[in-house]
């Protein structure tokens, strides 16, 4: 298992598009996607869970992937988050 | 042959066409239950329904981003799970289990503490009506789709309904719902519909296909007619064709009153299809543009990019004139964006300019998308429910903020635009000829001021017969307003329900009304009696 501590900087946090974006991009990856808030641990893979999160603009989240291409699906994952998620 | 009879009209004219029952879909879902050996089929029949759901909605979703979002959610790992899941226990039939998935996931979104979130609830709902409506096999019914003359009998209409509505199709309107002022009735006006609403019980007196005769006017409805009673409407409508043709010949005499001064004929309208339809009307201008449909038919409040389009469209269509009443909007109205909080006196509440004067950035959106449309044609601001000197002034200042960022950022507008008022207020009656040195212009909303004035609700129906724009408190009202104006060479205007009767011309003419500004429906009437007014 890999995971790396982010920050959300979408200005109105994980709403409906971004949410979406992220849910399908980690549908995409073989791994178990997670992220962990406090101690909610939200299934990525589904924009309801992902929107119900109610994430925020300055949220510190942990991304967490298990299974045999995490470190890939980690890195790309990331990345989109880090790029603002189409915003 | 059943009759039945409405006391007020929301539209006036005879129809006699089949009856077409637009009715929103049933979507409980139904009760057979499931046996073991069948689980599998029933599982499989989600995913037939989930594969022509996101078919649709990828569709829908080419045209408009938020139906992406509503793609990612049908396409949910969640809701399948919980549907699924349902199904797998044998206790739950696939439409069973969608509702109660949907419910219980619709109301996770409405408890949550943040606002834009809440509202995605309504997301996850219709995304379950789509489901549903899949399921069960309904066809869902498209007003678009109306090719031949028919009578829409419904429990209300929304503007998202009557949008589709073509008028050449559409011969009358019934509603179970709605009052004279609702948006049916402003609709049906606009377009020269006949509608009557208000009409209990209508939806189980009439079926889909049952020939209709209604006289608007005089409000009667006759299901199923008589051969007689048939024959009689006939011969009504033989005439009304006849006078309209005869009022038709009007059409193009200038209305000018005996003393030769020249009169303008303007309307009111809420969105660009309505110019549309009014410009053979030979108008001159229109008198009152609504933004509220604006705000009331979004999930957003309007940028200024889009409002902008939209007036600028309006100005291109009507280059003589476009008046455009900033945003009035208050309690009674609700938009899906933003709550208002719950008032015991929405009519005396925050609502019109008071709104715009405490939310100057929304009103400078508002102002700065009128100012650049100003440009394409002949464009004038004004302002409704004021009640001070000071109110006007700040509007005004207001306005010349945004001229003045207009400028620095290069973006032309019309130097000389005009911004006028409403009158509409006891106050501003009363102030008249203060208002009258600083307003552009005047028109009077009669439906407030008669309310306003009269202390009397216009919506209540124990007192609807106290509502009386000719009572002569009105009418004394309506004199000061045009003298005062006239006395600073201001032009005066009426954009109320009075202005389109025809029964008031006579007295308006004498008070000296510059501008008459009504429904389109109305114009012909109006210009015929102002021209007979000019011959008597």
């Amino acid at each position: 298992m890999v995971s790396k501590k982010l920050t959300v900087k979408n200005e109105s946090g994980l709403h409906a598009r971004p949410a979406g974006i992220l849910a399908q991009a980690a549908m995409k990856c073989n791994s178990d996607v997670w992220i962990l808030i406090g101690d909610k641990k939200v299934q990525v893979k589904s924009i309801l869970n992902l929107m119900a999160a109610g994430i925020k603009c300055g949220t510190e989240i942990e991304l967490q992937c298990e299974g045999e291409s995490e470190a890939e699906d980690l890195k790309g994952l990331v990345e989109l988050i880090e790029s603002g998620l189409g915003e | 042959m059943v009759e039945i009879r409405v006391d007020k009209t929301a539209s006036r004219g005879i129809a006699i066409a089949p009856a077409y029952l637009y009715q929103e879909p049933d979507l409980t879902p139904d009760h057979y239950v499931v046996d073991k050996d069948q689980i599998e089929q029933e599982e499989e029949r989600f995913g037939e329904v989930k594969r022509a759901v996101l078919a649709e909605l990828e569709q829908l979703a080419q045209e408009n981003s938020i139906f992406a979002a509503h793609l990612a959610i049908a396409d949910d790992f969640t809701l399948q799970e919980g549907v699924l899941g349902r199904i797998r226990s044998g206790e739950k039939n696939v439409q069973q289990a969608i509702a109660e998935t949907v419910e219980e996931v619709a109301a996770i979104f409405g408890q949550m503490d943040d606002e834009y979130m809440r509202e995605r609830k309504a997301d996850v709902l219709d995304i379950g009506k789509r489901f549903l409506i899949k399921c069960k096999n309904i066809k869902v019914q498209d007003l678009a789709a109306i090719q031949e003359p028919v009578i829409v009998v419904a429990r209300d209409l929304f503007p998202s309904d009557t949008v589709k509505m073509n008028p050449k199709y559409v011969k009358g309107i019934l509603t179970q719902e709605g009052g004279v002022t609702s948006h049916v009735s402003i609709m049906a006006k606009n377009y020269g519909i006949p509608a009557l609403t208000g009409v209990t019980g209508i939806l189980e007196k009439v079926q889909n296909g049952n020939r209709i005769c209604m006289d608007a006017k005089s409000g009667k409805i006759v299901v199923e007619p008589e051969e007689s009673v048939l024959a009689e409407y006939k011969k009504l409508l033989e005439e009304e064709v006849k006078e309209q043709e005869n009022i038709r010949k009007y059409r193009f005499m200038e209305p000018v009153t005996s003393e030769g001064k020249r009169i303008s004929l303007c309307v009111n309208v809420g969105n660009t299809e309505e110019i549309k339809l009014a410009l053979d009307k030979n108008i001159d201008g229109v008198g009152l543009f609504r933004t509220e449909f604006l705000y009331m038919e979004n999930s957003h409040f309007p940028t200024e990019e889009e409002q902008f389009v939209v007036y600028k469209e309006a100005a291109n269509l009507c280059p003589k004139e476009v008046t455009i009443r900033t945003l009035d909007i208050g309690g009674d109205k609700s938009l899906p964006y933003y709550e208002f909080d719950p008032e015991e006196n929405p009519f005396l509440g925050w609502r019109a300019i008071r709104i715009s004067l405490d939310m100057p950035e929304l009103f400078k959106t508002q102002l700065r998308a009128i100012l650049r449309a100003s440009v394409f044609g002949h464009i004038r601001i004004m302002f409704p429910m004021m009640i001070s000197l000071k109110e006007l002034a700040q509007a005004k200042a207001i306005t010349e903020e945004c001229k003045e960022e207009l400028r620095r950022e290069g973006i032309p507008f019309d130097e000389n635009i005009e911004t006028g008022m409403m009158m509409e207020t006891p106050a501003s009656v009363l102030l008249a000829e203060e208002f009258a040195k600083e307003a552009d212009f005047f028109s009077i909303g009669t439906n407030d001021l008669t309310q306003y004035i009269l202390a009397v609700d216009r919506g209540n129906k124990k007192i609807a017969s106290r509502y009386d724009p000719f009572h002569p408190a009105v009418l004394k009202a309506i004199e000061m307003i045009i003298q005062a104006g006239h006395k600073y060479n201001r032009k005066v205007g009426m954009c109320g329900e009075l202005a389109g009767d025809v029964n008031a011309v006579h007295k308006l003419l004498q008070l000296g009304l510059d501008e008459f500004s009504m429904s389109a429906g109305n114009v012909d009437y109006v210009r015929k009696a102002v021209i007979d007014e000019a011959q008597r």
